[in-house]
């Protein structure tokens, strides 16, 4: 297997909210990466959690994939995933997958948990 | 003369060679069937093109090429580093064509299960299955051919400057 060229850091932003900072290439490699994450910055009253690709170089369908699998259990959490920090082509990918209308996309993080009623 | 690559030399090439005589080719080369290796033939294809398509039309075709290639490694040469990918880019009539063969025949189908995200969250479809589907909407054309043991997945792209 290919060594992972992704990082994923975790911030909690304060006790209803997480941050998960993408860095280098989303696929389906990542998966164990991306959940551990996931596990880190979900508390018991997490209501949102930011996807931040700022600094995201590549993703592909397998990363589009580990994505909808983090939606499914968001969902069963009854957490919101709002996405910050994609540039245009990666925006257009999420349109066209419809990405776009499961988790909220912005162009920053104060804007995203504005936009999601969570103060900062 | 360029020496003649494996794949070339084997009688199963041969329709590929034949185009070669009939568009012009910008460039042709092989790569390990190795997970990973499609980030390799994306970068390779995005910089034989260098100025033919930019922006965002480029990032749309280098992302088709690296789905492309990745169904060929992983599905088609089921990942066995000793089958190579064989890659062509053609510049035709206004377009870019790059074809991508594998010897598998298990590569890239035509038709596909089309995804659909509200399905795949309610766990009626599988969260993955994007590939296809990316590339379908990355591209002007996609054809898919089969010819004996080869699969290939053509990705047509037209030029900047091009009649629309």
């Amino acid at each position: 297997m290919p060594e992972l060229s992704v990082s994923m850091g975790v911030r909690k932003i304060n006790d209803e909210a997480s941050a998960i900072d993408i860095k280098g290439d989303l696929t389906a490699a990542c998966e164990d990466v991306l959940m551990d994450a996931y596990a880190q910055a979900t508390g018991d009253r997490t209501r949102a959690l930011v996807l931040n690709f700022n600094q995201l170089e590549y993703m592909n369908s397998g990363g589009i994939g580990l994505l909808v699998t983090l939606l499914v259990r968001a969902n069963r959490q009854k957490q919101r995933l709002l996405a910050v920090g994609l540039n245009d082509h990666y925006q257009q990918i999420f349109q066209l997958t419809r990405l776009d209308e499961a988790m909220d996309l912005h162009d920053d993080e104060g804007e995203a948990l504005t936009g999601a009623g969570i103060a900062t | 003369m360029a020496r003649a690559s494996l794949w070339q030399r084997t009688t199963a090439c041969r329709i590929l060679i034949r185009d070669e005589k009939e568009r012009p080719l910008i460039t042709e080369f092989e790569v390990p069937s190795e997970v990973g290796n499609e980030r390799l033939i994306m970068d390779r294809v995005a910089e034989a093109i260098a100025g033919a398509i930019t922006g965002e039309p480029l990032e749309r075709l280098k992302t088709a090429v690296a789905e492309a290639a990745m169904n060929a490694i992983e599905h088609g040469n089921k990942g066995r580093a000793d089958v190579p990918v064989f890659v062509q880019v053609l510049d035709s009539d206004g377009s870019i064509r790059v074809r991508i063969t594998d010897r598998g025949g298990g590569g890239t189908d035509a038709d596909p299960e089309i995804p659909n995200l509200e399905a795949k969250l309610a766990g009626l479809q599988d969260p993955r299955g994007w590939g296809l589907y990316l590339i379908k909407n990355m591209v002007d054309e996609m054809h898919v051919s089969n010819d004996g043991d080869l699969h290939t997945i053509e990705l047509v792209v037209r030029s900047e400057g091009a009649n629309r």
